[in-house]
């Protein structure tokens, strides 16, 4: 049967001769913005699918399976929107305080420059080293979550579109989001910051992963929705 | 890759390898499958049904065309405002009339394509392939004069429905979705080919095996158990209040004109006197305006709900429901995302309970277009298994480990204790707050502590999922209890959260994504390890998918074979 066969011959092709290594100079987790690397052999992504058996380890580029971390630059773009978004709420919260309250008014400013502290200087680092994400053989997982721990998981084969956006503040930074999105509007991954010259690399390997997944299966099931 | 399986049936021609989203050249036509020319040949671009200039207006664009000049005019004088509704009605009936003289559409066996638009055109392409959801729609007015709107979805995310073309000839409309059906087939490789298409067009009600029926003391109860009980109080004041505003004026100048003479011929004393409400009174209103509103629900319900039958005609389930205004649906099966089952307090105590089918089409939200309005429980079994087939019923759900009810009972009493601070505190804070009402009202909060507990008991005994190697179910709830039940095949992605408290607990809450707005399986609150379990198993299966609508029988068996254990029951 072409499901289960096909399948485990993808598996046992991504694990074992395609080494990370051989392909992609080894750089521990999170230390620093990913050096530049070879640019990856033409991937025929997207629109035409190889068949499976083209879908050698050879023609792969490489991103091998193990966690990584996002480029550290995002801590500095959390603190600046978390800055910015405290920044009216705060300032009606300490006016309120003062005029409705009798006072409490010194209270409340207290409480939100704790928070405002909190959220600004604390937080981002903390929810930096909670992020993790990872290309399996099957999925895109991400791992991420300080209070509420999430993992989210996207099947190579459920990809319908991958979008990659900076925001002025991630240009600044060098950084880019990648947004994968399967058919379901709320089964969508963000992967918020990664080194923008790393991101069409990325998007590229999640293509030629999405593209070979649907070559694995035969007509209609082709069709994911 | 292994063969095609080729088995007894008639082997289809293998659909070539081809790229996601792109056409079909006419080459890969099955032979013999041919459109029949003459008036079922939608090839060459057409336009609507002229009627569409008057009938093809949205109803809330209708209304909104006659309250904006009402609105715009109202100090004005009435002349005024007849002369601001003639000209905006001549200037919508001129606009409308241009609007149908450049809208065609066009379905060439592979690609539905729409051409509107005055001022900015729009075309739009539709890949057979990516059709989930057609609908043929008859309104009133429409049945009169043989016309037909024909709703056509795709698993966009939009709220309106991709392709909606009103108003067609009938047999025109049913002629498209008959042919829109053969192509899809032809796609999937099965052979629904030219004559069950012509069939159809002769006979639509007839063809193929009736699934369900849901006969006219349901659809009472349906109406009576609905929600819309609920609802429609309102709506009936709303009305009543403002009739009572428009004419109360007139009726009272007259019962007063009418007073005013009979005091003057000495027939009566002095004018009635307002002493307190008469209660027996009071409670003749309330009755009446509760009689009024089931009479009201049970009209509106059966009207809209009257006649509903469930038929399957080859792999496509045909929905069709209502008596004045008729809505008939096609959704293929293998495009069934997610099956609800839904039982309200009431609906329960009965046995009742109501089944929602959702397709990923955009618009299968809110007024839930396809939903079962009342079926016995013991009947739920059985639509199920027509529904998704190999799957016989709900699947064997597992409660949920008891750390899951101190969650619950957290859940309840949290927002309950959140108001009872804010009730005892704020006011000593905040001198505004510090009046009468809040003091009234701050012993009846307390009522909330028990009754909210109370609730997350019950959804706590409610809490439940199940796995077998084709659906997924999860049930929740307090007041009214789900059951979601989805394909796994079907499933996109996986999201699983655990919050601090939950982590404490050890309990994982899962989301098993399938396509369709707001479409997802949550299973609440399960144990850390069993939730870890089903996110891995379900990654795997959404993966690499199996087919729960079989192409032939015994690839069906032999996909699901492959997967960790048989199907329940099914060979």
């Amino acid at each position: 049967m072409h499901t289960g066969g096909a399948y485990g011959a993808l598996v046992s092709h991504d694990t074992h001769p395609c080494t990370p290594e051989a392909i992609v100079p080894a750089t521990s987790p999170g230390s620093g913005p990913r050096p530049p690397v070879p640019p990856p052999p033409p991937v025929s992504a997207g629109s035409d699918a190889p068949a499976p058996t083209d879908v050698g380890p050879h023609l792969r580029p490489g991103l091998d399976d193990r966690e990584r971390e996002l480029a550290p630059a995002i801590v500095t773009a959390w603190r600046i929107s978390a800055a910015l978004g405290w920044l009216l709420p705060g300032l009606v919260l300490t006016v309120l305080g003062f005029v409705l309250t009798d006072g409490w008014g010194w209270l409340v400013l207290a409480a939100v420059a704790a928070l405002v502290v909190f959220s600004v200087v604390f937080y981002p680092g903390l929810r930096y080293r909670r992020w993790r994400w990872q290309l399996t053989e099957l999925a895109i997982e991400l791992r991420f979550g300080v209070l509420v721990r999430t993992q989210e998981t996207v099947p190579y084969f459920r990809i319908q579109q991958i979008d990659i956006t900076a925001g002025p503040v991630d240009r600044l930074l060098g950084l880019a989001s990648l947004q994968v999105t399967s058919a379901s509007a709320s089964g969508s991954a963000t992967l918020p910051g990664i080194a923008a010259d790393h991101a069409p690399e990325v998007r590229a390997e999640l293509l030629a992963r999405a593209a070979a997944a649907v070559g694995e299966h035969p007509g209609d099931l082709r069709d994911a929705v | 890759m292994p063969s095609e399986p080729g088995l007894g049936r008639l082997p289809p021609p293998p659909p070539p390898p081809r790229p996601g989203g792109t056409t079909t050249s006419p080459s890969d036509r099955a032979p013999g499958a041919t459109t029949p020319p003459g008036p079922e040949d939608f090839s060459q671009p057409r336009r609507l049904h002229p009627a569409s200039v008057l009938l093809g207006v949205p109803l809330a664009q209708a209304v909104q065309a006659v309250i904006f000049p009402v609105v715009a005019t109202l100090a004005a004088p009435p002349l005024f405002t007849i002369i601001a509704l003639v000209g905006f009605a001549l200037l919508g009936l001129i606009v409308r009339t241009v609007d149908w003289r450049l809208r065609t559409f066009s379905f060439d066996g592979e690609v539905l394509r729409v051409d509107d638009g005055i001022l900015s055109r729009n075309h739009r392409s539709l890949d057979v392939s990516r059709i989930q959801q057609v609908e043929i729609q008859r309104g009133a007015v429409q049945r009169i004069f043989g016309l037909a709107a024909i709703r056509v979805e795709t698993a966009g995310s939009a709220s309106e429905p991709e392709v909606d073309l009103r108003v067609l000839p009938e047999a025109d409309a049913v002629a498209l979705r008959a042919a829109v059906r053969v192509s899809q087939g032809r796609l999937t490789g099965r052979d629904i080919g030219g004559s069950a298409a012509q069939g159809e067009s002769t006979a639509p009600d007839e063809a193929g095996v009736e699934v369900l029926r849901v006969p006219l003391g349901h659809v009472i109860i349906a109406a009576l158990t609905g929600a819309r009980l609920l609802v429609l109080p309102a709506v009936l004041a709303g009305a009543l209040q403002f009739i009572g505003n428009q004419v109360g004026p007139f009726v009272d100048r007259y019962v007063e004109q009418y007073l005013d003479r009979l005091i003057e011929l000495g027939i009566a004393g002095e004018a009635p006197s307002f002493s307190g409400p008469d209660w027996r009174l009071v409670a003749l209103g309330v009755g009446g305006a509760l009689a009024l509103t089931m009479v009201a629900a049970v009209v509106v319900g059966v009207l809209r709900d009257g006649n509903f039958r469930i038929r399957r005609v080859d792999e496509d389930l045909h929905i069709s429901r209502g008596l004045l205004s008729t809505r008939d649906s096609v959704v293929p099966l293998r495009r069934v995302q997610l099956v609800e089952i839904r039982r309200n307090w009431a609906r329960r105590a009965l046995g009742y309970t109501t089944v929602r089918i959702r397709s990923a089409g955009g618009s299968a939200g809110g007024e839930g277009r396809v939903t079962v309005p009342l079926l016995p429980n013991t009947e739920v079994d059985r639509l199920l298994g027509h529904l998704l087939p190999n799957v016989d019923g709900v699947p064997a759900l597992h409660a949920h480990p008891p750390a899951a009810l101190r969650r619950a009972l957290f859940r309840w009493l949290r927002p309950a204790a959140l108001l009872l601070v804010a009730a005892y505190l704020l006011p000593e804070v905040l001198g505004v707050l510090d009046t009468e009402p809040v003091r009234t009202v701050q012993p009846y909060l307390l009522l909330l502590l028990p009754t909210n507990a109370v609730l997350a008991v019950v959804e706590y005994r409610q809490l439940a999922h199940g796995a077998t190697p084709l659906v997924v179910a999860a049930r929740s709830g307090a007041l009214s209890i789900s059951t979601v039940i989805a394909p796994v095949v079907k499933v996109q992605a996986l999201t699983s959260r655990r919050s601090l408290f939950q982590r404490r607990l050890g309990l994982t809450t899962l989301h098993a994504h399938v396509a369709g707005p707001g479409a997802v399986v949550t299973v609440l609150d399960a144990g850390r390890a069993d939730a870890a379990d089903l996110h891995e198993r379900l990654a795997e299966h959404a993966a690499s998918p199996i087919p729960v609508v079989p192409e032939t029988g015994a690839d069906a068996t032999d996909a699901a074979s492959q997967t960790s254990g048989p199907p329940a029951g099914h060979t």
